[in-house]
C-alpha cells in the first residue's frame, strides 16, 4: 500500500534496447560453444549475465547490432539444423566469413560481428587464464595492493 | 566583450593544474579557459567494451589528419627531410592529450638543467633541479603517479603517493640481462592511481589492461580532473568555453595584452574577451602558432617574437622500437598481462652520455608477443593457440633518445584551417646528421642486452619521430636573444602573458615530459597567486 514504485525500475531502463529471448539464447549458446570449442571456460555459466550487459551495450552503441544478432539465430538455427553441434566449429574456422570486408553476407557478419566479438569477451571474462596468465588486457584483475599477491604475474630477478 | 582575471587558452593537463593552484589559494579566482576541441564521453560502458572487442577509442576522430599524400588531401604541412608526424601526436579535446598519454611520469636528472654548462649543447634552463624538486613531488601526487621511492635514479625529498606497480614476469628476461651486464634498471614511475588512505573521487588502477581508455579513470586524465572541478567544486568563477578557437591575442599595448579574439564554433562569430592576463596553454606547437599569428603594430613579428624565436628549436622525441627472437621455447608461457610498462633502464640518462644525447631503454607491456585475441579470431584451434604461445617469442625493448635543438626546425601557421578550425601546421624539421651514429651505438647496447636474453636482435629499430614530445619552441631563458619566455614563463617583454607548455622547456631530457610540464604549471600558480610551495 506504500509501494512508491511498483515497477522496479532503473532510470536509465527506458532507453534499454528490449532483445528477444530467442536472440538472446542463440547468442549466449554460440558464447558458451566458444568456451567448449577452445576449451578455456569449463561452465560458461557464470557468464550469463555479462553476455546479456554486452549485446545491450554493443546495441546502445549501434543499433546496427540488434540486427546483427537478430541474423545470427537466423544463421545459427538453419547451419544447427544441417549440421547439429558441428555448426559451431564450422562457423569459427571458416576464412572466407573472417576476412569479407566488409562482411556484407549473413555468415561473414556473424563471424565478425558477433562470433569474433564474443570471443573477444571470453577472453576477457577469464577465457586468456587457460593459456597460463593471471591478468589480460580487459579483464578487471583488481588493484595493486601492499602486502598482497600483484594481480599479474610476476618474478624473481637475480 | 566579457572580463576575467585569468584566461587560459588550451585545457589539457597544464591549465587543469594551473587552474587547480589558483582555486587552491582562491577558490574566488576568476577562471575561464578556452579550449578548441569538444567534450569526449569517459567511463562508459559501451565505449570501453568497444575498446575491448574492436580496439576501436572514442577521441582518435580529434587527432590531426596525416599528411597529404597520393588519392589522401590529409592535412598540415611538412616541409623538412624528417617526418615529424602530427597524426597520433596529440588530441583536440576537452582535457587535451593526456586523454590518451601513457602516464610515464619521469622527472628530469639534475644534470639536464644545465645542458649547455656540461655537454654544450643548447641552452641550460634559468633554474635548477632542486628549484624545481618541491614541484616535481606535488606534480606525482596531484597526477597520482605510482613509483618507487627509494629509487635513488633521481635526488627526491618527498615520496611517491603510491607505491610502485612490481616488475612483471614479462620483466624477468629483460631485468636479469641487464642485472648481469651491470645496468642499472629501476620501476617506471606510473600516473595510475594506487590504494591510500587518502579520499579521492579518482578510483584506484584496477588493472584491467585498457589504460587508454581507462573505465575507471584511473590513469590521470585532465578531463576527468577538469570534471571533478566544474561538477564538485565551489568555483564561482572557473568557467570554460569549448569549441573556441583563438585567432589572436590582443595588445593593448606593447607590455599589455588586452584580450584574445576567437573564433566561437557554436555560432560561426569572431569574438572578443577581456583578460588581466593571459595564459597559453595549448602545447608545445599551438601555444607557439598562436604568439606567431599575434600580429600587430607593437609586435610585428607575432608576440614575443622579435628575435624570430617563436616556433624555433623545436625538439621531439624519436621512440626506437628493437626486436628480436628468443632462440628458445616461451617456457613461462610469458604474455601480456598489463598494459603499461613497470621496467625502465636510466642507465644511459647519465652525464656521461649527455653531449651525444642520453637515452632511456623500457621494456613494453607486450613483450613477448602473444596475441590469443587474434589467433582466434583467425581460427586457430586450441592446439595451435598453444603452440603460438608457448614458442620462441618477439621480443622488444622500446626507448627514446634526446635530440638537441636546432634554430633551422621550426613550426608555423599555415592559412588553411584544419578540421576544428585551427591553422594548420607548418612543421620543418631535420634529423641532426649525427643521429644515425647515435643509432648504432644504442643499437650495440641493445644487441648486448638481447644476446644476453638469448634472444637474436633483428636489426636497425624503427624510429618514430612523431610529435608526442615537442618541446622548446618558445623555450625559457634568462636572456631575450635566447628565449622567448623568462624564468617564471612569462613572454619576454610582456608583462601579463605567459605560456605553460613543453614548449617553454629549454631542453628536453630523455624523458616523458608530462610530470615536468605539471611541475611547472603549479610552479606558475603558486608565482602567479605570490605563494611559495604549494599554495596557502
Amino acid at each position: 500500500m506504500f509501494n512508491l514504485q511498483p515497477l522496479a525500475k532503473h532510470p536509465l531502463s527506458d532507453s534499454s534496447p528490449e532483445i528477444d529471448k530467442e536472440v538472446y539464447e542463440a547468442t549466449w549458446a554460440l558464447f558458451a560453444a566458444i568456451c567448449r570449442y577452445w576449451g578455456t571456460i569449463a561452465d560458461a555459466t557464470p557468464h550469463r549475465t555479462q553476455v546479456l550487459n554486452f549485446m545491450l551495450t554493443r546495441i546502445k552503441l549501434n543499433p546496427l547490432y540488434m540486427g546483427y544478432y537478430a541474423t545470427a539465430r537466423e544463421v545459427l538455427a538453419r547451419m544447427r539444423a544441417e549440421h547439429g553441434d558441428a555448426a559451431y566449429e564450422m562457423l569459427f574456422i571458416d576464412k572466407a566469413a573472417a576476412s569479407e570486408d566488409p562482411p556484407v553476407s549473413p555468415l561473414a557478419v556473424v563471424r565478425q560481428r558477433v562470433s569474433n566479438e564474443l570471443v573477444s569477451l571470453h577472453l576477457a571474462v577469464g577465457g586468456f587464464k587457460a593459456f597460463g596468465a593471471v591478468n589480460y588486457c580487459g579483464y578487471i584483475a583488481g588493484p595493486n595492493l601492499s602486502g598482497q599477491e600483484p594481480p599479474y604475474r610476476t618474478g624473481t630477478i637475480t | 566583450m566579457s572580463e576575467v582575471d585569468t584566461l587560459i587558452i588550451g585545457s589539457g593537463v597544464a591549465a587543469a593544474a594551473i587552474a587547480k593552484r589558483l582555486l587552491a589559494i582562491n577558490p574566488a579566482a576568476s577562471i575561464l579557459m578556452l579550449e578548441a576541441g569538444q567534450r569526449v564521453k569517459m567511463q562508459d560502458a559501451a565505449i570501453w567494451q568497444d575498446y575491448v572487442v574492436s580496439n576501436k577509442l572514442p577521441y582518435t576522430k580529434y587527432y590531426d589528419r596525416i599528411f597529404p599524400e597520393k588519392d589522401v588531401p590529409g592535412e598540415n604541412v611538412n616541409a623538412g627531410r624528417t617526418s615529424v608526424n602530427l597524426d597520433g601526436a596529440r588530441v583536440f579535446t576537452y582535457g587535451g592529450s593526456t586523454i590518451h598519454w601513457g602516464g610515464w611520469s619521469f622527472r628530469l636528472k639534475p644534470e639536464d638543467f644545465e645542458l649547455r654548462k656540461r655537454a654544450g649543447r643548447a641552452i641550460d634552463w634559468p633554474f635548477t633541479y632542486s628549484q624545481l624538486e618541491m614541484y616535481y613531488g606535488q606534480a606525482e601526487h596531484y597526477l597520482g603517479v605510482s613509483g618507487d621511492s627509494a629509487d635513488p635514479t633521481v635526488p627526491r625529498s618527498t615520496p611517491f603517493p603510491f607505491p610502485a606497480f612490481p616488475y612483471t614476469l614479462e620483466d624477468q628476461p629483460v631485468a636479469m640481462a641487464l642485472n648481469a651486464l651491470h645496468l642499472s634498471h629501476s620501476h617506471l614511475p606510473i600516473a595510475r592511481r594506487g590504494v591510500s588512505d587518502q579520499a579521492s573521487r579518482h578510483a584506484p588502477c584496477q588493472t584491467t589492461g585498457t589504460c587508454k581508455y581507462c573505465p575507471f579513470g584511473a590513469r590521470y586524465s585532465a578531463n576527468n580532473y577538469l570534471d571533478d572541478m566544474f561538477q564538485w567544486g565551489s568555483f564561482p568563477n572557473l568557467a570554460i568555453q569549448l569549441g573556441v578557437v583563438v585567432q589572436q591575442i590582443l595588445m593593448g599595448d606593447r607590455k599589455t595584452v588586452a584580450g584574445v579574439e576567437y573564433m566561437d564554433s557554436a555560432d560561426g562569430k569572431v569574438k572578443t574577451v577581456q583578460a588581466n592576463r593571459v595564459i597559453v596553454a595549448a602545447g608545445a606547437i599551438e601555444s607557439a602558432k598562436l604568439l606567431k599569428r599575434s600580429r600587430s603594430a607593437y609586435w610585428q613579428r607575432g608576440i614575443g617574437n622579435d628575435k624570430d624565436l617563436v616556433g624555433r628549436n623545436i625538439v621531439t622525441h624519436p621512440y626506437f622500437v628493437f626486436q628480436g627472437k628468443q632462440k628458445s621455447a616461451n617456457a613461462e608461457r610469458l604474455q601480456p598481462e598489463l598494459n603499461f610498462p613497470t621496467l625502465v633502464s636510466r642507465h644511459f640518462d647519465s652525464e656521461a652520455e649527455q653531449r651525444e644525447g642520453k637515452f632511456v631503454l623500457v621494456n613494453p607491456p607486450g613483450s613477448p608477443k602473444v596475441d590469443l585475441n587474434r589467433l582466434m579470431r583467425q581460427g586457430k584451434t586450441r592446439t595451435e593457440v598453444d603452440q603460438a604461445v608457448a614458442a620462441p617469442g618477439l621480443f622488444e625493448i622500446h626507448g627514446m633518445v634526446e635530440v638537441f635543438s636546432d634554430r633551422n626546425n621550426y613550426v608555423d601557421n599555415h592559412p588553411i584551417p584544419n578540421f576544428i578550425g585551427v591553422p594548420q601546421t607548418v612543421v620543418d624539421f631535420n634529423q641532426d646528421a649525427g643521429f644515425e651514429l647515435r643509432m648504432q651505438g644504442i643499437q650495440a647496447q641493445v644487441q648486448k642486452i638481447f644476446e644476453t636474453m638469448d634472444t637474436q636482435l633483428f636489426g636497425k629499430p624503427s624510429i618514430s619521430w612523431r610529435a608526442d614530445h615537442a618541446a622548446c619552441t618558445v623555450r625559457m631563458s634568462h636572456d631575450p636573444e635566447e628565449g622567448v619566455t623568462d624564468p617564471n614563463l612569462r613572454v619576454h617583454g610582456v608583462d601579463n602573458l605567459y605560456v605553460c607548455s613543453n614548449g617553454a622547456f629549454a631542453s628536453l631530457g630523455a624523458v616523458n615530459p608530462t610530470l615536468t610540464l605539471t611541475a611547472l604549471a603549479l610552479r606558475l600558480g603558486d608565482h602567479l597567486s605570490g605563494a611559495k610551495g604549494g599554495g596557502r
